[in-house]
């Protein structure tokens, strides 16, 4: 098979986490009943007309911010005009000649090499309703209508499925950080549709651009821009043609299937929305939108890594935005770091994640938090004995140091006391000393578990190991 | 036994004096509207009579201290207003059926001033028209001459107000819908600078054009309407807040007023009879020292394109929404949803309508909707820029409202483009979204009503209030078709 250059675009449909729909004041919400979150402006009734939601516009110059968008001054909607039973006005308002956001990149990293996937465009519009189909019939459900939506398309600068991929996990990433969007892909608040074509070389003109719609997950979408490259290169080196079309990714069989051979341009007879006045955007909005930005991924796991936190730890971290909140409370602090990430990636995430709990809602404050570290730190409490205690810790408000008096696990860090039962367990296993004056290796282990099951844990393994050389010297 | 209390005849002050004074009731004058609906029945002025309802609301006022001039009284609404319950059509049979279930920011406003809306009144099917035959529920009359149009698309309440059925209506106005048939049918009918009523609630002909407006008996009546009906509203971006009393300028000295007239609104395709009234107002203006300049306004004679690419194309994208899906007229068993759209709308929708919905797409396709549309807007934005040149110099321009007086039922029905004709000198002001209203100024050899038309600048009502009151008085018409006890 040739190797042909793959040029790539993608368009990206993201649902803004707004109270409110984009044009009317129906609650934007997720999974409730068909129907409930409605009114006569989503369903497009005679002598109904549309509002901005204020939010949607504060969101949306949020996004154009994250994606380094420059941002429009003078924006207005349009109508884009087209019969389909999900389109309750059969148009939709959406923004054509003057998207809010343009010229826009997000830098991704492909085998330690920085690329900036370049954004074309970003603009508002409203989503339409769900259909579901049921044998001969759709049923209609109005909730998701008049959703708002930003739709981001980059320009087809995109060269192989990777970059795909480290382009819509970085987006979807920045978007959640910035509480944009929930951005989750199996309730469609995000959506992809990819652009592939095939040429020969850098010279020759782009290929025919097939477009595969509506992407289930950023693998998939990995999946199917691989597929659809290889299906495009069979047909070119069999001397093929084919027109432009659209396509999506059957996942059952693994590839892509033809939905609609694309005939002429489709005529959408835009013009400017006459129901809604220009919209302004000025200097000061933008300023308090930018102070609502938190620090960014990319920022915290350069902090993070900064602050001696492992890299594994700190992507670690990154993926968990509660998190890596939590984690950014301490940033100020004086404290090991290292011990903080490895607590709450490890016990206290085992804690939550079998709970069902939020870090939010344990009673683990910021300065509960730092004692624990400090008696970690300074060898009082050990990894293993820490998990005795860790629900106490992380439900009760009792403070760290009653709580480990209590357990009576404190390390046992008091030399003659550890000698004294040091010297009465080298009495008793005789064997186990010739072993050790032998050269065995297991020997010596042998004592630390014994040393450790007489303290139940709570010796201190460096000054025990100390000792016990000492004394079996 | 003959009634003869015609307490509809009388000004609206006079009602409420006998209101106050606890002569009549609500009760009465409603009771009146529907004798008179009845005796008028010939006019087709009602798609929809609210007689239950209106009984109701009057029975409830009773009780209620009388605190307003509209107080109780009688009003009819077009029928592209929503009003929650009550069957609105917009005279086509799309909605036959259609029972909002929302009022109008306009309705809200009527019932807040304790107002008895009477029923929904006849017009142009989705207002597309200026005669009221293209409804779907059969064509309305003029109450001066049966034989001839009431205009339109307000058809129904100009015919209604002008027969003294009810003192007062509303109308919408897209390009000359509430001053050509207030003219036509002699009586006061004003559109308010865009944006001066909210639009919430009436149902889209051409967005950027629409308007509601007020239509009465004289011109008192009509500042006392709007004062109820205007107002910035949270559910119509488009609308301004402006509060002001409308009536204030009722009544004052006009000398000193600076009046223009367009030279295109003395042209040949007006009636003779029309400039010879006009040109009597011009000399009574004069003789109070009044200065009338005639003057050129740019594009004021190219409207007609403008107004039909605007407008069609406006109307196509607002009227995509009757698919038979979610309300009005739906084709029973289509074969699929492509079969649904195409059945439901061939027959939900009468041949003026599909008409316009089939330029308006056309007008926006492909390339056509730069080469038209945006060509348009940007001509309209010259067209205003020139009035208000215009108004810099003078207060208020005047004009005759129409080219001819109201022609016979039958006359022009084949000639598609005879209704944009009509509308030659009442489209320029929507097009530059400047307030216009007809006041009457006479009539022709025919007993004819010919109306007066006033253009004023951006929310300056007040002043054309002013001056239609003083012409109102100085002609002293009579103006009740039926004789009536007006002005005796």
């Amino acid at each position: 098979m040739t190797n042909y250059i793959p040029t790539i675009g993608i368009e990206v449909h993201v649902e803004l986490k707004t109270n409110t729909k984009i044009f009317s004041n129906a609650l934007n919400g997720y999974g409730q009943m068909a129907n409930s979150l409605t009114n006569v402006i989503d369903l497009g009734y005679p002598g109904t007309l549309p509002t901005v939601n204020k939010e949607v516009i504060t969101l949306a110059i949020k996004a154009a911010k994250v994606l380094n968008c420059k941002i429009r001054r003078e924006i207005h909607f349009d109508r884009k005009n087209y019969f389909y039973p999900d389109n309750p006005k059969n148009f939709q308002i959406t923004q054509s000649r003057t998207p809010i956001g343009y010229d826009g990149y997000v830098e991704i990293e492909v085998d330690g090499i920085k690329k900036k996937i370049e954004i074309e465009e970003m603009h508002i519009e409203e989503d339409t309703c769900k259909s579901t189909h049921r044998g001969d019939k759709t049923l209609l459900d109005f909730n998701r209508a008049g959703v708002p939506l930003i739709e981001i398309v980059t320009k087809p600068c995109i060269s192989n499925s990777t970059e795909a991929k480290l382009y819509l996990e970085k987006l979807k990433e920045l978007l959640f950080y910035s509480d944009i969007s929930d951005c989750k892909m199996e309730e469609g608040s995000m959506r992809c549709d990819a652009n592939v074509s095939i040429r020969k070389n850098q010279a020759a003109p782009f290929g025919t651009k097939c477009e595969i719609k509506n992407i289930g997950s950023i693998s998939n979408v990995g999946l199917s821009i691989e597929k659809e490259i290889a299906r495009q290169a069979k047909l070119l080196d069999n001397g093929e043609h084919f027109k432009e079309q659209t396509r999506r990714y059957d996942d059952k069989l693994g590839d892509t299937v033809l939905m609609r051979v694309k005939e002429t341009g489709n005529d959408y007879r835009y013009f400017p929305e006459p129901d809604i006045p220009y919209l302004y955007i000025t200097d000061s909005m933008i300023e308090e939108v930018e102070k609502t930005i938190g620090m960014l991924p990319d920022e915290r796991r350069k902090t993070y890594i900064e602050k001696g936190v492992s890299e594994i730890n700190a992507n670690k971290l990154v993926q968990n935005k509660p998190l890596s909140d939590y984690f950014n409370t301490l940033l100020e602090e004086k404290t090991d770091f290292k011990i903080a990430s490895n607590l709450l990636l490890g016990d206290i995430s085992a804690y939550l994640n079998k709970n069902e709990k939020a870090i939010t809602e344990t009673t683990l404050t910021k300065e509960r938090f730092l004692d624990l570290i400090a008696k970690i730190e300074d060898d009082t409490l050990t990894s293993r004995n820490l998990k005795d205690i860790l629900e106490t810790i992380l439900e009760e408000t009792t403070s760290i140091e009653d709580i480990i008096k209590e357990a009576k696990i404190a390390n046992i860090t008091d030399d003659n006391a550890l000698r004294t039962i040091i010297q009465k367990i080298i009495a008793t296993n005789e064997e186990s000393v010739l072993d050790y004056k032998a050269g065995h290796d297991r020997a010596i282990k042998f004592f630390m578990g014994q040393v450790m099951k007489e303290t139940k844990g709570s010796a201190n393994p460096k000054l025990a190991m100390d000792i016990l050389k000492e004394e079996l010297k | 036994m003959k009634q003869v209390h015609n307490y509809l005849d009388l000004p609206l002050i006079e009602i409420n004096k006998l209101l106050k004074e606890k002569k009549i009731t609500p009760k009465d004058l409603v009771l009146e509207s529907f004798e008179r609906i009845e005796q008028n029945k010939d006019l087709n002025s009602f798609i929809t009579l609210n007689k239950e309802e209106a009984l109701k609301k009057a029975l409830e006022l009773e009780s209620k201290e009388v605190d307003s001039l509209t107080f109780g009284i009688p009003i009819a609404i077009k029928d592209n207003i929503v009003t929650k319950g009550l069957r609105t059509t917009a005279a086509s049979k799309m909605l036959e059926n259609f029972e909002p279930i929302y009022d109008a920011d306009v309705i809200k406003k009527i019932n807040d001033a304790n107002m008895i809306i009477i029923g929904k009144t006849n017009m142009d099917e989705f207002a597309m028209g200026s005669s009221t035959r293209t409804s779907y529920f059969g064509l309305a009359r003029n109450p001066w001459n049966k034989n001839r149009v009431p205009g339109g698309s307000s058809g129904g309440s100009a015919s209604a107000v002008s027969s003294r059925i009810i003192p007062l209506s509303l109308g919408s106005d897209t390009g000359g819908s509430i001053r050509q048939p207030s003219s036509f049918c002699g009586i006061v009918g004003l559109k308010p600078t865009y944006g001066r009523v909210s639009r919430y609630g009436l149902i889209a002909f051409a967005s950027s054009l629409d308007q509601i407006g007020p239509m009465t008996r004289n011109v008192y009546e009509n500042a006392v309407l709007l004062n109820v009906i205007c107002g910035k509203s949270a559910n119509d971006l488009t609308s301004v807040e402006t509060k002001e009393d409308f009536t204030r300028l009722i009544g004052k000295d006009i000398s000193g007023m600076k009046i223009a007239i367009p030279k295109f609104y003395v042209n040949d395709a007006i009636d003779q009879e029309i400039k010879e009234k006009l040109n009597a107002v011009v000399e009574l203006l004069k003789s109070n020292n009044c200065t009338i300049d005639y003057v050129d306004i740019d594009y004021i004679d190219k409207t007609v394109p403008l107004y039909q690419i605007i407008a069609m194309g406006e109307a196509s994208s607002n009227l995509a929404r009757y698919d038979g899906i979610r309300y009005g007229y739906s084709y029973e068993n289509p074969k699929n949803i492509e079969d649904l759209y195409l059945k439901s709308r061939k027959i939900g929708f009468g041949p003026e309508v599909k008409r316009r919905i089939m330029i308006g797409s056309y007008l926006l396709s492909g390339k056509n909707a730069k080469e038209y549309y945006d060509k348009a807007l940007k001509i309209r934005d010259d067209l205003r820029k020139s009035f208000l040149n215009t108004f810099k110099n003078y207060d208020l321009i005047i004009g005759p409202t129409n080219t001819t007086t109201a022609y016979e039922l039958d006359k022009g029905l084949d000639d598609a483009i005879k209704s944009f004709l009509d509308d030659i000198l009442t489209i320029p002001v929507n097009m530059a979204g400047l307030p216009g209203m007809s006041v009457p100024m006479g009539f022709s050899s025919e007993k004819l009503p010919i109306g007066l038309q006033i253009i004023g600048k951006p929310f300056d009502e007040a002043k054309m209030y002013q001056l239609a009151s003083f012409i109102e008085k100085e002609l002293n018409l009579n103006l009740n078709p039926n004789g009536g006890v007006e002005n005796d």
